[in-house]
């Protein structure tokens, strides 16, 4: 069997037009070939590189702070106790909720700005970050429902997104109707939330409050654990879209035309989103604007026109690390829920967009 | 004829609404024992009951209801969008913020409230006008609202903030700011009324104009008017009515876009037989949900709030889904 694989053809001999800016690699004995984009290698790798600087300063800023070296060192097991307890059992978890719940509202955000073609259509306008809170909350103030929270911030979700098309009148993802309809269920939602809130003891409504704004404070392993699964299949899952997503772009007879069932790629592409945003906010609680501005990031620095699909992942997992240590230190000792910065933070960008741009997510 | 029909039908559904939330609640009144304390007699129970507990807030979701819909009226004209409702675009957020920084500063006077939380919607209702003035953005009813959502999230999130940095004024905050005119007392609606009366004022002056403006801003000119006075009159209007009804009930949404609907579909497109008809429509909703929040989870009460914005969001879904709402 020949074994002498993938030899590099230069890209200009083969398809000029088609390999611009890309990487091609080709087998010469199997017919196999690889066509990899240098634009969205340097982004990811850049994006890689900040998360991880940006992870590094939350490990070691905080009510205590801890020198980078100290950082490394107790990584690698050898640090102090005192280093070794704060960032093992206080920051790292905290860390990883963090980065795992940015990178899932952010994608979740991306696939369905892209199905909508819309950058305005994600998960937190039109309302399923509001809906999966207060079916979470309610088995938190147990209404008697005994289900965990994220199963039940799962539930509310996919009961939000079905309610949305129901009221939208079902057609396609692309209508107004679809962001107005998913306003009004935010608002319902957020109604009850408050109404379940103040029906409870006082303690137990301050305790649960900081979580109704997000925030990564009330973090249940068992929810971490799910999201963590459910970030590797979705992730797994939007890549096999990709394809079927970019042709989505194009207009609706010439999607028919080069073989994408354009109804099922939808469908698909609503449930990951609907499914990443609901274990997220089991995780984070509702810090829906992450879903606006990662994808928004990723897709100034990628190439225009493409589908950065782990260019948003990467930058909403940054955005979130970066807004819980904002959280963490600007009013320290006192922390402000990372729902809360975003909020602050993103709102006006939001508004930007709205007053000034297009919401066509390809000008 | 049939406009004719139409007033009395809303009156009399108000007077169904009056009756209903005087005679149902906590503690058991009969129809006739509150006639009987209305007129000056009655037992001492039915008198405490009426005058103290159900007629005050009677009165106040009357205020309210009256305030919210003919604000909300005012507003859609003025930005020709169906969708403009003071909740949605952030006018009541404004002053729910206010209120709030009041709260934490410790106000506790009823009238400290009520101007602060008016100065809070003047500045809300500023801001809507003015990105109404965008190109692009007055004509896209969507856009706006979306805007407007914004806003609110930006100003509730500035809310939570304060919420967290004091623990009692967060309680007081968080019940408020669901939306209730539940344990309210005179004093407050006395301090609320003078600007409510002065709004009244203003719209009945404002109307004939603004009906012309709502024909285009040549027409207006045309006519002899000036329409960059009728806009400063209308925010005025609104925020000084959209404040009061903040300072007594918390914010409120969708109660201005249900009542206008409602209205509007009753009597067509002149503001002037709109505004006539929101007098009673206005209240008649108010009290009716006031008295569906005391009934539904008897003997505890779901906050005002709650209840309008589940009536609401229907409403706003069916304004959707019957008009041609441009594209964004």
């Amino acid at each position: 069997m020949n074994t002498s694989l993938a030899s590099k053809v230069p890209a200009q001999e083969a398809h000029p037009h088609l390999t611009r800016g890309h990487w091609l690699w080709r087998s010469t004995s199997w017919r196999w070939s690889l066509l990899i984009e240098k634009r969205s290698v340097q982004v990811n790798t850049a994006l890689t590189l900040i998360l991880l600087a940006c992870a590094l300063s939350s490990l070691a800023f905080g009510t205590l702070s801890i020198a980078i070296p100290d950082v490394i060192l107790a990584l690698q097991g050898k640090g102090t106790a005192m280093h070794t307890f704060v960032i093992e059992e206080l920051r790292g978890p905290r860390l990883l909720a963090g980065a795992l719940a940015g990178a899932s509202f952010a994608l979740a955000g991306c696939l369905m700005q892209t199905l909508a073609r819309n950058r305005l259509a994600t998960p937190g306008i039109i309302g399923i970050d509001n809906a999966a809170t207060a079916f979470a909350v309610a088995s938190v103030v147990g209404v008697g429902i005994s289900a965990a929270p994220h199963t039940m911030a799962l539930v509310g979700a996919a009961v939000a997104t079905a309610l949305a098309f129901g009221l939208a009148g079902a057609t396609g993802t692309r209508g107004y109707r679809f962001i107005i309809a998913g306003l009004a269920i935010g608002a319902v939602s957020g109604a009850i939330t408050q109404v379940m809130l103040s029906s409870v003891a006082l303690d137990d409504a301050n305790a649960a409050y900081p979580w109704t704004v997000g925030s990564l404070n009330a973090r249940a392993p068992a929810a971490v654990n799910a999201l963590i699964i459910g970030l590797i299949v979705g992730y797994t899952l939007s890549l096999f879209l990709n394809r079927a997503l970019a042709t989505l772009q194009l207009p609706e007879p010439v999607t028919a035309s080069l073989g994408t069932r354009s109804g099922r790629v939808r469908v698909a592409g609503l449930i990951l989103s609907v499914l990443l945003t609901g274990l997220a906010v089991s995780v984070a609680g509702p810090v829906g604007l992450i879903a606006l501005l990662g994808p928004e990031l990723a897709r100034t620095i990628s190439r225009p026109g493409s589908i950065p699909l782990t260019a948003s992942a990467l930058s909403g997992a940054i955005l979130m690390v970066l807004s819980d240590l904002a959280g963490r230190l600007v009013f320290s000792p006192l922390e402000i829920p990372v729902g809360i910065v975003t909020a602050l933070a993103g709102s006006p960008y939001l508004l930007w967009i709205l007053l000034h741009k297009s919401p066509d997510i390809n000008r | 004829m049939k406009a004719y029909r139409n007033y009395v039908a809303t009156w009399i559904m108000l007077l169904l609404a009056c009756l209903a939330s005087l005679l149902f609640g906590a503690g058991t009144l009969e129809l006739g024992q509150a006639f009987a304390v209305l007129t000056g007699q009655g037992t001492e129970n039915a008198q405490f009951i009426v005058m103290e507990l159900r007629l005050p807030r009677l009165v106040i979701g009357v205020a309210t209801g009256l305030a919210l819909g003919i604000a909300g009226a005012l507003l859609q004209t003025l930005t020709r969008n169906p969708l403009a409702e003071p909740g949605l675009l952030g006018v009541s957020a404004g002053s729910a913020f206010a209120v709030s920084l009041a709260i934490l500063f410790g106000a506790s006077t009823a009238t400290l409230t009520t101007l602060i939380s008016q100065a809070g919607a003047l500045a809300g209702c500023s801001l809507v006008i003015a990105a109404t003035r965008i190109q692009g953005v007055g004509q896209d009813p969507v856009r706006l609202v979306l805007a407007g959502a914004t806003l609110t999230g930006l100003l509730l999130s500035l809310s939570s903030l304060l919420m967290l940095i004091d623990q009692r004024a967060a309680d007081e905050i968080r019940f408020w700011i669901t939306g209730s005119i539940a344990g309210k007392s005179w004093d407050q609606l006395t301090a609320t009324m003078p600007s409510l009366l002065l709004a009244g004022a203003i719209v009945v002056g404002v109307a004939r104009p603004l009906a012309s403006l709502a024909l285009g801003e040549r027409v207006a000119m045309g006519l002899g008017h000036k329409p960059g006075r009728i806009r400063l009159m209308v925010i005025l209007a609104v925020a000084l009515l959209v404040g009061g009804a903040t300072a007594l009930a918390g914010p409120l949404v969708f109660v201005g876009l249900v009542v206008p609907f409602v209205a509007r579909s009753l009597a067509g497109a002149d503001i002037r037989k709109t505004l006539w008809l929101c007098l009673p429509i206005g209240p008649a909703i108010i009290i009716a949900a006031d008295t569906l929040s005391r009934l539904l989870v008897a003997p505890s009460e779901m906050p005002l709030g709650v209840i309008t914005a589940v009536i609401g969001a229907p409403v706003l879904m069916g304004i959707i889904r019957t008009r041609r709402i441009p594209a964004l």
